[in-house]
């Protein structure tokens, strides 16, 4: 469907990325167009492919931390988290992993949910070329990125999670510091819904646009705000619990439509929920160590053995599958991306039927994340 | 959970099973008989999600090893099939039929691996690699520093600092985490 078709000029080829501003990152579509609707198209990645999996099959395990947190750059923390506990679950250290430690692992996963699904929220409204919103958003994820650096020294790649709990301790007044922006976001919030929720031109584009059948959901294994907006209420953190969520009174946001409205809704109530979650958090945080006596890292190895462990990223299920071989390094890593299969085969799915306008909007409540699909 | 082990050992054999924790079983069978169980496990169990699929290479025992990881997404179980597969004919049977987004993860395995999957769609598309005419670069003997230094000599004049060297002249050969 290339050539013979497009010189019968009933289809237009056209490149949908990598330059384009409604790309969701360093990847393309090769679609066809009949008219103003699609009539198929292909993902195509490889523009960002450095060798991630390979480069930790080289590397003593300590030394992987730097990498995995690349895989998807403004969600890194729950790379980490997944590196750690696959390797703890191998080497039976996951015992070893102190109270605190796991209640600050939680803190950081959460700081990172939140901080994704504001950056995501702003932009639904931005691929639709309403500017107020992102501007807004990305100003309060601002507020959280501070906080990220206050504890982890770093705004975006944090590599704060590591083996046996995290790297350094709660510095003093963390707290008092996280609530204040936490109480600004809030306040921020209802003018945010203004202007989304209440905007004619966002529900105009987006109600009923971008339905997801619920029949694919596990035909195509999909998972979070895609399946959420469905009105079912799979999430990682209930289903497979890990961390301090077992612990913490949350749950799971649901919507109904399937559309990129239902989405784009999800992720609003899951910002409320991360907020309330850091304050459960932070308000239950016990004294202690933060990290386990580890073994020497230049000379670790783990027994053979194989396992997965999965968690709930903003875009839905991120796993890791974990094989080692008795030596000082991984045999095989293979990080699963929800993006693996919402970025090209869901897609691909989609897009016969698609307004060509709708592709970007469409795009961003898919929250297609390039570097985890090719990794 | 661990019933579904028992059947499928009864229904197809297997080469062996583990338990690596209460929501993850794990079990090795017959590459012959990975499809035939796939699709049992897919139409009469309540693994119906296929949540990945992967390959590791044991160039030590000339083989493939084969990952499904199937999921229960009601009693939240996954079940990891395993199968290996010889590695000088490294050839599997698709399983796209069953889960169409196995289309991706078999071109991908494919191009990395070199592992075909016979009537699978996009099989030899490239995928993520264009132009590639090195062995596949997932292989344990692909050998990513002789091909960096092939293909994309270094600059003369740079100063090159081996890390395990430099640790060993700053911090003492047993590196600066000892633990005593």
């Amino acid at each position: 469907m290339t050539t013979e078709v497009v010189e019968l000029n009933r289809w237009v080829q056209i490149w949908f990325g990598p330059q384009h501003p409604g790309i969701t990152g360093n990847m393309s579509v090769q679609a066809w167009l009949e008219g103003d609707t699609f009539a198929g198209g292909v993902t195509h990645v490889g523009y960002l492919h450095r060798g991630f999996e390979k480069l930790m099959e080289r590397r003593k395990f300590i030394q992987s931390f730097p990498i995995v947190c690349r895989i998807c750059v403004p969600e890194p923390d729950t790379n980490e988290y997944l590196l750690a506990a696959a390797l703890e679950d191998l080497s039976g250290l996951d015992t070893e992993v102190p109270e605190r430690g796991a209640w600050m692992r939680t803190l950081v996963m959460e700081m990172s949910r939140l901080q994704m699904n504001l950056m995501t929220l702003g932009g639904h409204v931005g691929s639709m070329a309403l500017g107020t919103a992102p501007n807004w958003l990305i100003a309060l994820r601002d507020l959280i990125l501070d906080r990220f650096e206050e504890l982890t020294g770093a705004r975006v790649y944090h590599m704060f999670i590591t083996y046996g709990g995290v790297r350094r301790d709660l510095p003093a007044g963390f707290a008092e510091r996280m609530e204040e922006n936490l109480r600004t976001i809030e306040k921020k919030l209802p003018l945010v819904d203004n202007v989304i929720f209440d905007s004619s031109v966002f529900r105009k584009r987006a109600v009923g646009v971008g339905v997801v059948p619920e029949e694919w959901v596990d035909e195509m294994s999909l998972s979070g705000p895609i399946v959420r907006a469905m009105g079912l209420p799979r999430d990682l953190r209930k289903d497979f619990p890990y961390l301090k969520y077992p612990e913490l009174d949350f749950e799971v946001v649901t919507a109904h439509g399937s559309d990129i409205y239902a989405r784009a809704w999800v992720r609003r109530r899951e910002i409320s929920q991360s907020i309330d979650l850091i304050r459960q958090i932070l308000g239950r945080m016990p004294e202690g160590p933060y990290c386990a006596k580890l073994p020497n890292m230049l000379t670790w190895t783990i027994p053979p053995g194989q396992t997965y462990v999965r968690a709930e990223a903003t875009r839905g299920e991120m796993g890791y599958y974990v094989v080692t071989d008795g030596s000082d390094k991984m045999r095989r890593v293979h990080v699963r991306g929800p993006s693996y299969v919402h970025g090209v085969a869901l897609l691909e799915r989609m897009l016969p039927g698609t307004n060509i306008a709708d592709l970007a909007p469409l795009m961003v409540s898919f929250q297609v994340c390039p570097p985890e699909i090719e990794r | 959970m661990t019933e579904i082990l028992d059947q499928i050992r009864q229904r197809f054999g297997a080469e062996w099973q583990h338990v690596q924790r209460p929501d993850l079983l794990q079990i090795g069978v017959d590459a012959k008989k990975v499809v035939p169980l796939l699709t049992w496990l897919k139409e009469h169990t309540p693994f119906v999600q296929l949540t990945h699929l992967s390959a590791v290479d044991w160039i030590e025992e000339g083989q493939f090893q084969l990952t499904y990881l199937l999921t229960d997404p009601t009693a939240h179980v996954s079940l990891m099939v395993c199968a290996r597969i010889d590695r000088d004919a490294a050839e599997a049977e698709s399983v796209s039929a069953l889960w169409p987004q196995a289309v991706t993860y078999e071109q991908e395995i494919n191009e990395m691996f070199g592992i075909r999957f016979p009537g699978s769609p996009r099989q030899g598309v490239p995928f993520i690699l264009e132009g590639w005419d090195d062995i596949p670069p997932m292989r344990r003997d692909f050998d990513t520093v002789a091909y960096m230094n092939t293909r994309h000599p270094p600059r003369p004049g740079r100063k090159h600092t081996d890390p395990r060297a430099y640790v060993g002249q700053v911090f003492g050969e047993r590196g600066f985490l000892h633990d005593d």
